[in-house]
């Protein structure tokens, strides 16, 4: 046993936690009870539950992200559907490694398996709250006509869905000082999810014949600030059958 | 404890134990040594992604420049603090004091360095320099000054603690630790300032050292060259 694993973690469960079935037991016990998921985290087991929330996690994504696409539409349906999976893959990715050492600093040193296990909660937590979310995404995305509008309300959403994110984070944690270290990588994790989108885009629109990503680097506020320059298109007259797609938005100006 | 992973495991988890030995005065030298040897790779590998910007050889550059402004600012400070701990009762002798002071200056490179791939991503989806980037490289520079200044502040908190642990009894413990943080902040800032560029200017060719590096310090230039146009139209 290498040193790493041998080293004692703090509140250990007295019994063994039993293991969920499947993908939804999984995400029903992080929903339910949170604690249960932190508490097999610091036990000796599979990796299984953990495997079982990230595979579920990135098909919510991919869920969130199609009824995102729902804006412009077609195509951009099944495009956003696997951008919004990636988007969150990279932004973790990414962010990984401050969150080990924030957390190590901090007094919560965890070994590999209790992270893996904490981040795939993690990333269940945002799964299901954008989950939760989704039908109003869905609403505000087929009825709006302002892309800046719904680009706010997918921030909103995956603000509240990391807020929640990181309540588990800090309690799976369990220390004191867990709290400020969480709320710091919550926000260097915002930044870099935001920055990742504007990277990845066009996510919510695209214009007809545009590319899949745009090409020019941009930082993400500069991109908000392009969005927020584009017209909203006027309404067509009610006697017109509505159409099948958005009407053409000017495509975002590249710098 | 000559391998980085050793060190690592000590820094990260072990830091009780570190302490201990600190207060103890057993295997300062030894201690020192591994500190030096987590605080250069560690802030070396932030230094690349500082100086990737403009990439070649600024990348380089920095990769050096960042770790020796930490040792330049920490050998400048290191008698100042030792004295200051002496006049106000620590009883620290001055190998615990270059030990506590690298203590502060590992765990800060350390976080740099799990910052490096968020910096990175930055670095490289951000538009390339050129005299049209200017707002691009304000940008970096508030980034990286942003992360740097943070993990400076969580290295000394954790220095705080430590502190507190190997004297907590002494009387004049936060007025020594204020002195020291400081300290190194005001000389640590004129060092960066004279080792400048770090990101890259976008009129400037890419150098080791500015030809005016030691011609104003930085002080000057905020008195001088900031303040008095704050409030000015021009």
């Amino acid at each position: 046993m290498s040193e790493e694993e041998s080293r004692p973690l703090p509140s250990a469960p007295p019994m063994a936690i039993p293991e969920p079935a499947g993908a939804f037991q999984a995400f029903d016990e992080l929903l339910k009870t949170p604690q249960q998921v932190a508490l097999r985290a610091r036990q000796a087991g599979s990796n299984r539950p953990a495997l079982l929330l990230l595979a579920g996690s990135l098909v919510a994504f991919a869920v969130y992200g199609a009824v995102a696409g729902l804006f412009t539409g077609g195509t951009q349906i099944l495009v956003s559907a696997l951008k919004a999976p990636l988007i969150v893959l990279l932004s973790l990715a990414l962010c990984l490694p401050s969150l080990y050492i924030f957390s190590a600093l901090a007094g919560a040193p965890l070994s590999r398996r209790p992270f893996l296990h904490i981040v795939a909660g993690f990333a269940g937590m945002l799964a299901l709250l954008l989950i939760g979310l989704m039908p109003i995404s869905w609403l505000f995305s087929v009825s709006s006509r302002s892309l800046y509008f719904v680009v706010w309300l997918h921030a909103l959403a995956w603000i509240v869905a990391a807020a929640f994110g990181a309540r588990f984070l800090a309690r799976s944690l369990e220390i004191r000082e867990a709290g400020k270290a969480v709320f710091l990588w919550l926000l260097l994790f915002a930044l870099v999810s935001f920055q990742v989108s504007t990277w990845l885009r066009p996510v919510l629109w695209r214009a007809p014949g545009r590319p899949l990503f745009e090409s020019g680097k941009m930082f993400f506020l500069e991109h908000l600030g392009k969005i927020a320059e584009m017209p909203v298109p006027k309404l067509e007259p009610a006697a017109k059958p509505a159409p099948a797609t958005k009407p053409a938005l000017p495509p975002v100006p590249k710098k | 404890m000559a391998n980085l992973p050793a060190l690592l495991d000590l820094l990260l988890y072990r830091r009780d134990r570190l302490m201990d030995d600190l207060a103890a005065g057993r295997k300062l030298a030894r201690l020192w040594t591994g500190l030096v040897l987590v605080l250069i790779p560690c802030a070396g590998l932030y230094g690349i992604v500082l100086g990737g910007w403009h990439g070649g050889m600024l990348t380089l550059f920095v990769a050096f420049k960042l770790p020796l402004v930490l040792l330049v600012t920490s050998a400048l400070t290191m008698l100042f603090n030792f004295f200051v701990g002496s006049l106000l009762g620590l009883s620290l002798r001055f190998a615990q004091v270059a030990v506590l002071t690298f203590f502060a200056l590992a765990v800060a490179s350390l976080l740099l360095a799990s910052l490096a791939p968020v910096a990175w991503f930055f670095t490289l989806s951000l538009p390339e320099p050129s005299p049209d980037a200017r707002g691009t490289h304000n940008l970096l520079y508030l980034l990286h000054t942003f992360f740097v200044g943070a993990c400076g502040l969580a290295g000394s908190a954790i220095l705080w603690r430590g502190l507190v642990r190997i004297r907590g009894t002494a009387p004049n413990l936060k007025k020594a630790y204020f002195a020291w943080v400081l300290t190194f902040a005001l000389v640590g800032g004129e060092v960066a300032w004279a080792l400048r560029p770090f990101v890259g200017s976008v009129y400037r060719p890419i150098e080791f050292l500015r030809a005016d590096a030691f011609q104003g310090n930085v002080y000057e230039f905020i008195f001088t060259d900031i303040i008095p146009y704050l409030w000015r139209n021009h």
